[in-house]
């Protein structure tokens, strides 16, 4: 199942990732972090601050590449992302703990 | 090695563990070997606020027309808080300071108590405004059994710091005999160990403690009652999430080896302890649950969801120390309450009807339509 979480951009677009979560795929964008992305997807994700200081949006990243346009406050463990702030940057794997 | 306040030892710092290093001199932040700790001071000193701009007077009547049972829970929750900032507005700066050795982190834990300290006021601020008698309010707690309880679960280990930190500044390393307490071995690894076990302890009480207690907050909310507490607590969220963020960095960083590689054993050492202070505590969250609703439940939580949001959240917050989440509970029960604990919508603007003072001054808030006729068809 796919899902498209990006209003305008089609799948080719060189900015647009595939996110797989167990067997869901979502198309998110560069534009903006991934977390409401995955809420428009009908993602349920645990948030408190999203501004990346309050840890609670971490999750796994299994594989691929996210970015923090700003450093984020709230230590990342190795293997792990915060939602809120990352910007994805390729397609990626990710899990809940 | 007694305490100086100010070292006259030249040493390199950025060369010193967080703790039990040299004591701190020059209070200097031109160089740091944690950053993240004078990014949290300037984060804390952005999110100041004070308790007497959240007007409470529609909480006064809101309170009056709330069931007996729910201003049981109410005030319950408030006494609980007030307790825990009680001891949160003192005990980081007397347990961390006479140890801490790098000068950024010395000032967070100033700066973090400190915003302790308005959570304190903000407690009498409602309390003053919602009952007539505040004093018998303030009064039950350090009588209620409950209460009592939690109270020595929350100062525990940082009296167990406090006291060897106490005996290691006098007398030094050694077994000491003290009074009525008998021999209490002084070494660097059990003040290390004292040390650990005291920042996850705090980590559980701001991380986890206060959560029952605002998840009732927002409910109330939720119905359009005490709107103004429901700010106030709004504010106290948003400085406790960043508080918990210092205590998730000072563990990491420990037990990753990061800072003091003896702390990384110590970590190890300690884990199933720490594992125990989490579910204990996680536990101890679930009996208050069931003492707030022992006469009745509030709409849209009772003992139940509420004991399924403390397992939730311990799991979250184990996670984020690098701990296996201990609680089969892998869905939030109560996902609305994170729209409440978001930051962005927390508003302390002087326009806001709700709010009657500003910092700067006095606002009129009694400006009649005919005042703006000017400003047309806005
Ligand atoms: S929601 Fe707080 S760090 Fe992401
Ligand atoms: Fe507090
Ligand atoms: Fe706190």
């Amino acid at each position: 199942m796919t899902i498209l979480a990006t209003s305008n951009k089609a799948p080719e677009d060189p900015q647009v990732h595939r996110v797989l979560l167990g067997k869901q795929q979502i198309l998110v964008s560069e534009d903006e972090p991934l977390l409401p992305q995955l809420e428009r997807a009908g993602v349920t994700i645990e948030y408190q601050c999203r501004e990346g200081y309050c840890s609670s949006c971490a999750i796994k990243l299994l594989w691929g590449k996210v970015e923090y346009p700003v450093e984020p406050l709230a230590w990342i463990h190795s293997g792990a992302m915060l939602a809120c702030c990352a910007i994805v940057k390729s397609d990626i794997e990710i899990g809940f703990f | 090695m007694s305490y100086s306040t100010f070292n006259r030892k030249k040493f390199d710092s950025l060369q010193e563990p967080m703790f039990f290093g040299e004591n701190v001199n020059v209070a200097r932040y031109d160089q740091q070997k944690h950053p993240i700790f004078e990014k949290l001071i300037e984060k804390q000193l952005s999110f100041f606020w004070r308790p007497e701009e959240v007007d409470l007077s529609n909480d006064r009547k809101d309170f009056l027309k709330l069931e007996v049972h729910e201003q049981h829970i109410f005030l319950s929750n408030l006494k609980y808080q007030t307790l825990l900032d009680s001891v949160q507005g003192r005990s980081p700066n007397v347990a961390l300071l006479p140890i801490v050795s790098l000068p950024e982190l010395e000032t967070w834990i100033e700066t973090w108590s400190f915003s302790e300290t308005i959570h304190s006021r903000s407690y009498t601020h409602i309390i003053r405004n919602i009952v007539n008698d505040p004093t018998k309010v303030f009064d039950d707690i350090i009588v209620n059994d409950e209460i009592a309880k939690r109270a020595i679960s929350v100062s525990k280990y940082y009296d167990d710091l406090i006291e060897l930190v106490n005996l290691y500044n006098t007398l030094g390393l050694g077994v000491h005999h003290v009074p009525e307490r008998g021999d209490v071995t002084v070494s660097m690894h059990s003040l290390k160990k004292a040390l650990y076990l005291t920042v996850a302890s705090v980590n559980v009480l701001e991380a986890i403690r206060f959560y029952v207690s605002f998840a009732c907050s927002f409910a109330f909310a939720e119905r359009t009652l005490m709107e103004g507490n429901a700010k106030i607590i709004k504010l106290i969220a948003r400085d406790e999430a960043l508080h918990l963020n210092g205590t998730q960095h000072m563990m990491n960083l420990m037990a990753l080896g990061r800072d003091d590689p003896e702390m990384a054993k110590i970590a190890e050492e300690c884990k199933d302890d720490v594992i125990n202070i989490f579910v204990e505590a996680a536990q101890q969250e679930k009996d208050w649950a069931k003492y707030l609703f022992k006469d009745g439940s509030m709409i849209g939580l009772n003992a139940q969801i509420l004991g399924q949001y403390v397992e939730y959240i311990t799991n979250v917050r184990m996670q984020a120390v690098g701990l296996e989440a201990q609680f089969e509970t892998k869905n939030n029960p109560i996902p609305w309450i994170n729209a409440w604990l978001v930051s962005d919508n927390v508003q302390v603007a002087p326009q806001e009807a709700e709010i009657t003072s500003y910092l700067v001054g006095q606002i009129d808030n009694d400006l009649d339509g005919a005042d703006f006729d000017d400003f047309g068809d806005l």
